[in-house]
């Protein structure tokens, strides 16, 4: 550890650390464009100068290491001076984009301008006039007016994905950044790049144009498309009272988890949303007939409760079977498991996953679900589903998910299930599985509820709800929760299950594979 | 008539050929420092002599290959900066076309003194032609067991390259042309960590120019002590000065360094050109902040230059007559550094061209007084604030023509 001043204030800080790093652990933002955390200092921008003492010029903060009695200025006249000159000259060649800029309000120009700027223009030469709609990529288009060439993006294609798609061309002011060969980025990373850029310059197509950056709100989750359990950050519209809006989410994109994802998520989550707004189950349906008659989840409950009650007091629950799946929480699998296994008794209980896909070698695992190793760890095996055993002797199915689908047709599924008397389907959106059960139960998706998902690498991750449930949906643990009181098999068990935190207490208590430090 | 050091028997046929220069006993410095010298020996002997770096910054030599470390398991390279891209400089080339046997030598004794077993001689694209001379003295000197392996017996291995650069002058900057050499766009480095420790491929480098290697030959033979009494006691030696404009001999003079400007001016390159009056001189290439006429009174040397506001570069010596209208300086200067800039940083790469702009505007006498202090503004933005030299080479010629010339300038615009 060494002890630095920073802007007078003393400090202690380990050895080694960039000034910036320094102040920014200490609350202290100093301005910076081309550098990023995940690369080695370019110090090409010139916005982090700051001033030292005894050091004749200015010297850069994300590249100068500390060193033991170094006195820092952030804020001095000098560096306010320079930093309002790289300001202005950025600013010189830069178009007045503002207005149908995408970036606009998190572009770092504009922020930058907010705080350190304040200047008029005194530019009165032409601007470089330059492309203005390059497609780079299949969802990437590149203004080279805007660019400010930070080579961000050049460096995560060289770093990270080593693609190398993107270069610098020519010299000087004619810089600007191209693709190599002409073949557009193509790699499982490319919408990193749209985030990275701190200014308009990259910009994603799936988002332009659609709205403004003020308008969304910003929940936290995991992405549950993989078993890598990247952090994400949800944005979407909070919608106006009284005007109901179906389109909520706009846009994914990551956050930062040094021991997960690290800065990244792979394009398949960040583009594959609109699972989380179109073709939502919003209300609970009886297949009365051919006919659909709505129901409330108090009818639902009275309609399963008596019958799994009557098999269970006749010691016959071998005829109910059970169907899940790894995009369940731990608490939920937990409460499955506890219900199901040890209260009922249930011997037919089966794991119905996506079909694997295949992993790309740094993010993307080729399981397709976030839990498969949460629900191996509450011990659940993963025996392949057999149509004919789940359908032969059995009065009551219930089944989580339509991942059925995934793996039969519907034809087999369908000779299955009118052998057996009542079926019970929890699923989230409308499906082909819908029309063969008795009743069809929304529920609300990993974005919409709380708890926790064990990662492949056996990470426990907890997480709150960052969008609200649709409609009648509700999240799974709750209907198990008031299933299992109803049931009254150990209903004293239940009772303090009033959130995903209180399940997984008890959880913690039981399996000691997931008392670790989570977050 | 001083005794040349550096141009020695330019004016002898074939010189340049092996067979001429040893004659005129030429690679006895490589045998006295071979055969009479410790590496560590020949160290002291360049850091006594003061040898300042003759591309332009003027930093010492023997303190810089004293950064090399010795005890790192990597090579050690040495580069050879030929690209000579400084305008007005013309030195290196003659150096190179007429004694580059003279070169060969310097660069044999620092590689044996710093352990250098590979050298990479970086000459500028456009001297095609020298760069074919260098080649040949380059394969003589293989030919007679100066070069390759085992050299003179002693069990020490050099190879020496010729690489060409492909016309940019930042290539010239010692980071940019390791990231030339290596195949990389010619971006200059952060610097720490300097080349010493991490240079070409990661190695520990050593980079001089052309002439500073030249001197080294002489140092070896006849001492430091000698070579500083030829120049200054903290700045030793000759330079080549290279004098071009509106004189009667534009050319290079070999004179001891501190020689005062007027005399290289007016008694060895002739004087003024008939009829013509002095206004103004670049006295470092065109990096240097300029001298009015009656400037010029001034030792050429680099602390004296440095305290008159101006540098002593790479001694390249241009004449401006008063028939030549400041307007037309400024305007190759701006068009010069906006055109070489490497876009790296923004500093530069904006300020030099917008720069540019304005300074087209009032060559069009589009202009008003306002924009030269504009123009002065932007230097300042510039000057200190960019990652390489480049921008300081900018910022500075700029700034002192319009501070110096200002009311010329005006006039000029006020048409």
């Amino acid at each position: 550890m060494v002890k630095i001043f920073i802007d007078d204030k003393p400090v202690k800080v380990k050895e080694g650390m960039t000034i910036l790093s320094a102040a920014e652990q200490e609350g202290i933002p100093i301005p910076h464009l081309c550098f990023h955390p995940a690369f080695a200092s370019e110090g090409s921008c010139r916005m982090c100068l700051v001033e030292i003492e005894g050091l004749p010029k200015l010297e850069l903060a994300c590249s100068t290491q500390v060193r033991e009695g170094m006195k820092i200025w952030t804020q001095s006249e000098r560096v306010t001076e320079a930093r309002r000159g790289v300001l202005e000259f950025l600013l010189a060649e830069h178009p007045l984009d503002c207005p149908i800029c995408d970036k606009a309000g998190e572009c770092k120009l504009q922020d930058y301008y907010e705080e350190y700027g304040h200047f008029e223009s005194q530019f009165r030469e032409f601007k470089e006039k330059r492309d203005k709609k390059v497609k780079i990529g299949e969802s990437l288009i590149l203004d080279r007016e805007r660019c400010i060439l930070c080579t961000r993006c050049v460096r995560f294609l060289r770093e990270i994905t080593k693609t190398q798609e993107l270069g610098m061309f020519n010299r000087g002011l004619r810089s600007e950044i191209s693709l190599y060969d002409g073949e557009l980025i193509n790699n499982n990373y490319s919408g990193n790049l749209a985030e990275i850029c701190p200014v308009g310059a990259i910009t994603d197509a799936d988002f332009r144009f659609k709205i403004r950056s003020w308008f969304l709100n910003k929940g936290h989750s995991i992405c549950p498309l993989c078993s890598r359990g990247c952090n994400i950050s949800i944005e979407y519209h909070p919608g106006f009272p009284r005007i109901p809006r179906k389109k909520r989410v706009y846009r994914v994109i990551s956050r930062e988890n040094p021991e997960v994802n690290g800065h990244w998520i792979c394009d398949l989550g960040r583009y594959e949303y609109s699972y989380l707004d179109e073709n939502r189950l919003e209300n609970l349906l009886l297949n009365n007939n051919g006919k659909e008659v709505r129901l409330d989840w108090e009818r639902a409950l009275q309609l399963m409760v008596p019958r799994i009650k009557k098999l269970y007091h006749l010691k016959k629950t071998s005829r109910i079977a059970l169907i899940l799946h790894s995009w369940l929480t731990n608490e939920e699998l937990f409460l499955i498991s506890k219900i199901f296994k040890d209260d009922l008794k249930l011997e037919k209980i089966f794991v119905v996953d996506p079909p694997q896909g295949e992993g790309d070698g740094f993010l993307l695992t080729s399981e397709r679900c976030p839990n498969r190793r949460g629900a191996q760890e509450i011990g659940f095996d993963f025996k392949a589903a057999d149509l004919e055993e789940i359908a032969n002797k059995t009065d009551i199915l219930i089944i989580f998910g339509h991942n059925l689908l995934d793996h039969f047709s519907l034809g087999e599924i369908k000779a299955a299930l009118d052998r057996i008397e009542t079926k019970l389907l929890f699923t989230s959106r409308g499906n082909g599985l819908s029309s063969l059960v008795d009743v069809v139960l929304p529920t609300a998706l990993i974005a919409e509820k709380g708890g926790s998902l064990t990662n492949v690498e056996g990470k426990v991750q907890s997480f709150l709800p960052a969008l609200e449930p649709v409609g009648e949906s509700r999240p799974e643990w709750q209907v198990l929760v008031n299933l299992a009181k109803k049931l009254k098999v150990s209903f004293s068990y239940y009772r303090p299950f009033t959130s995903p935190a209180a399940i997984f207490q008890e959880l913690e208590k039981e399996i000691p594979f997931f008392k670790q430090k989570n977050d | 008539m001083e005794e040349k050091v550096l141009t020695k028997n330019f004016e002898l046929k074939n010189y340049y050929k092996i067979d001429v220069y040893l004659k005129e006993k030429g690679y006895e410095a490589v045998r006295k420092a071979f055969e009479k010298m410790k590496p560590e020996q020949i160290l002291e002997e360049v850091k006594k002599a003061n040898l300042r770096g003759r591309g332009g910054a003027g930093f010492p030599a023997g303190v810089k290959w004293g950064f090399v470390p010795q005890e790192v398991p990597k090579p050690k390279y040495l580069c050879v900066n030929a690209d000579e891209g400084e305008p007005g400089t013309f030195k290196d080339r003659y150096i190179m076309s007429h004694n580059p046997h003279l070169l060969i030598e310097g660069i044999i004794i620092t590689s044996f003194c710093v352990g250098i077993h590979k050298a990479f001689i970086y000459i500028r694209g456009e001297y095609e032609a020298v760069a074919q001379r260098l080649e040949q003295a380059i394969f003589e000197a293989y030919e007679k067991g100066f070069l390759g392996k085992n050299i003179l017996n002693t069990g020490f291995d050099l190879d020496v390259f010729v690489h060409r650069g492909a016309g940019s002058y930042i290539c010239g900057e010692e980071t940019a042309l390791l990231e030339s050499l290596e195949g990389k766009r010619g971006h200059p480095r952060l610097k720490p960590p300097f080349p010493a420790s991490i240079g070409l491929f990661q190695c520990p480098t050593v980079i001089n120019n052309v002439e500073t290697l030249s001197n080294i030959p002489v140092i070896i033979l006849k001492g430091a002590k000698w070579f500083c009494k030829k120049g200054l006691p903290k700045d030793g030696g000759t330079r080549v000065f290279g004098v071009s404009g509106m004189v009667k001999k534009p050319g290079i003079y070999e004179l001891p360094v501190g020689t005062s400007l007027r005399d290289i001016i007016f008694k060895h390159a002739g004087g003024m050109k008939a009829g013509k009056k002095l206004k103004a001189v670049i006295p470092g290439g065109m990096s240097a902040p300029i001298l009015r006429a009656d400037e010029i009174d001034i030792k050429m040397d680099f602390d004296t230059l440095v305290n008159a506001n101006s540098m002593l570069g790479s001694a390249a010596i241009i004449v401006i007559d008063e028939d030549t209208p400041i307007i037309d300086v400024l305007k190759a200067v701006a068009k010069f550094y906006s055109h070489e800039s490497c876009g790296q940083c923004t500093p530069c790469r904006i300020g030099t061209s917008w720069i540019n702009k304005i300074v087209k505007r009032l060559v069009e006498r589009k202009g008003e007084k306002a924009d030269i202090d504009s123009i002065q503004r932007l230097a300042n933005n510039i000057l200190g604030k960019t990652l390489c030299p480049l921008g300081d080479a900018a910022a500075m010629p700029i700034s002192s023509i319009t501070e110096k010339f200002r009311g010329e300038l005006e006039s000029y615009i006020a048409g």
